[in-house]
């Protein structure tokens, strides 16, 4: 195996300015995989901004990826609009009580400073932690549930689902608010030193039509991403499931990189790869929980070979998030096969 | 078909439930079976709306509001069914497992289900184990949906079939799974009798599941 001649930092840099790396970016998403590698419960992580932080740097020291994502759940940015979470013990948290079960619930909405409430300052805290402690060679990035997953969040999804064709004024009110929310979560986490990492998880090509996708996801993605682009950092937007019918739409988001799930790579890369840069993808339940490491390094091998074809750079990812149980061993069987044959000479 | 069936089944199609409600008052007005309405009109509706999804023409949104018109014509014609004139439903537990809160693809297959004449019982989501067990000790024979998105509960579905065989009930049952991270080969693994890529397919394989279980439990 090839020892690593750059750090993920230097390599980060190089990527983004076009310059040569020793090998490709690694990015398996280790999100709440960070509290189960550092043996604390996901219900102490997801509370408490300096363990999250300190769980991120630890799970870092240990696997050496090359962007450290902080992240809990998709309803971050409802819960401080008002939306109910229910906690459990060692899982992620699930909504409960939807902000707005009926229209006339929309003055309840917390919309001022929202991004001073709820649980979003534990999540500066977590950038701030993992900056702090290992920021000098890894990047901290910190994902933003984007307008559309966060309007689904505050009305309860099926609602939301029915709304885009029976009461589209309030599905854009909401995904105006929550837009407004992210934008300003966005700031906070970039002020904090971190990457805002934006996902949209309801947005997928699994739920929406590419013409529902283009009038309730699109303009607001562009409204967040100006904010982040207007600070200089790289736009990422990461939606999981199928997105083959809506890869087109995701790039007139203007982000500068996509994080791709349940597609072939190769697609991606002939129909957009010239117009930005690509992010993926793993299998993160057949393959990273359920296979072996050498079902991890063939699967790693393959994406190299057509993410070598990416004109416009490709970074090595999982699909979605890392499965909390996913074992060791296969990520360490993802970062060994990138060593391996992720060269770029 | 007949034209007022025709019309209930396209009314469902076209998401309008003016439409559907008005035509289910027809049915009732002019003295027709209503069971007949319900099973050759709307569901014949809600069959062409799964073929919708599955051919990419229908998302989610347009499911769900398709099926609120489907359920509020049914709410006018099932007073006037006669309890007898319906055939004993197979039942369909489902719901998602533990650990994970994602329900929209399980919610799709109820109301495919539903509107294919199963008696679903949707246990919700994050649904433990156990709840499944007792759920179908409570049910006595049928079918069991699992569902989950997420790839970190795929053993807790394994773990619903090691619960109805250890619960003496797993000859009464036809296990069937469903859901982006669960597949065919995986269903074989941990002993479930099918796997559904999508909701139609999840019908589909209902249908073919249920020729299967023991007779005292079919149509």
């Amino acid at each position: 195996m090839r020892a690593d001649a750059m750090s993920p930092k230097e390599r980060f840099a190089a990527f983004l300015a076009g310059k040569p790396m020793d090998r490709f970016l690694c990015v398996p998403l280790i999100l709440n995989h960070a509290a189960r590698a550092n043996g604390v419960k996901i219900g102490e992580y997801n509370r408490n901004g300096r363990l999250m932080g300190q769980c991120h740097a630890g799970a870092w020291r240990r696997y050496g990826h090359d962007l450290i994502a902080i992240f809990s759940d998709t309803a971050i940015l409802a819960e401080a609009m008002g939306t109910g979470l229910g906690y459990l013990e060692d899982d992620v948290p699930l909504v409960e009580r939807p902000a707005v079960p009926s229209p006339g619930d929309m003055g309840r909405l917390i919309t001022a400073q929202a991004h001073t409430l709820g649980r979003l300052p534990l999540f500066i805290e977590a950038v701030r932690t993992a900056v702090a402690a290992v920021g000098a060679e890894v990047p901290v990035s910190c994902c933003v549930p984007a307008p559309f997953t966060t309007a689904a969040c505050l009305r309860g999804t099926d609602q939301f689902a029915r709304d885009l064709i029976r009461n589209r004024v309030l599905a854009k009110r909401l995904l105006a608010l929550s837009t407004v929310t992210a934008c300003d979560f966005a700031d906070d986490i970039l002020d904090a030193g971190g990457i805002p990492v934006i996902v949209d998880p309801v947005a997928t090509g699994s739920v929406l039509s590419l013409r529902m996708f283009e009038e309730f996801a699109v303009p607001y993605l562009r409204e967040l991403h100006a904010v982040i682009a207007r600070r200089g950092c790289p736009v990422v937007l990461h939606i999981c499931g199928q997105t083959s019918r809506i890869l087109d739409a995701m790039v007139e988001t203007n982000a500068n990189l996509l994080s791709l799930d349940d597609i072939s790579m190769a697609e991606a890369r002939d129909r957009v790869g010239g117009r930005v840069g690509l992010m993926g993808n793993v299998r993160p339940a057949q393959t990273l929980l359920k296979g072996s490491p050498e079902e991890v390094a063939r699967e790693v091998r393959a994406l190299c070979e057509i993410g070598r074809g990416c004109p416009r750079g490709f970074i090595l990812g999982s699909g979605c998030e890392v499965p909390i149980a996913t074992p060791s061993r296969n990520i360490d069987a993802m970062m060994s096969a990138v060593r391996e044959y992720g060269g770029l000479k | 078909m007949t034209p007022l069936h025709k019309e209930l089944a396209d009314a469902v199609v076209a998401m309008d439930e003016e439409r559907a409600v008005a035509a289910a008052r027809q049915v009732v007005a002019q003295g027709l079976d209503p069971y007949l309405a319900i099973t050759e009109g709307l569901s014949a509706g809600m069959r062409k709306v799964g073929e919708l999804y599955d051919t990419g023409e229908y998302f989610v949104p347009e499911i769900l509001i398709c099926s609120d018109a489907m359920n509020a014509a049914i709410a006018v014609l099932k007073p006037h069914i006669k309890a007898d004139a319906m055939r004993k439903p197979v039942k369909v537990l489902l719901g998602v497992i533990e650990g994970d809160i994602h329900d929209i693809g399980k919610n799709i297959v109820k109301i495919l289900l539903d509107a294919a004449g199963y008696e679903v019982i949707d246990l919700g989501r994050n649904v433990k184990v156990e709840r499944f067990v007792d759920a179908a000790r409570a049910a006595g024979g049928g079918i069991i949906g699992l569902s989950s998105l997420m790839s970190t509960t795929l053993e807790n579905m394994g773990r619903v079939v090691s619960g109805l065989k250890e619960a003496g009930l797993r000859e009464e049952f036809r296990v069937m799974i469903g859901g982006a991270s669960a597949s065919a080969r995986f269903a074989a693994e941990i002993g479930a009798d099918g796997f559904g890529r999508n909701a139609k397919e999840a019908v589909e394989l209902a249908d073919r599941l249920s020729r299967t279980l023991p007779c005292a439990q079919t149509r």
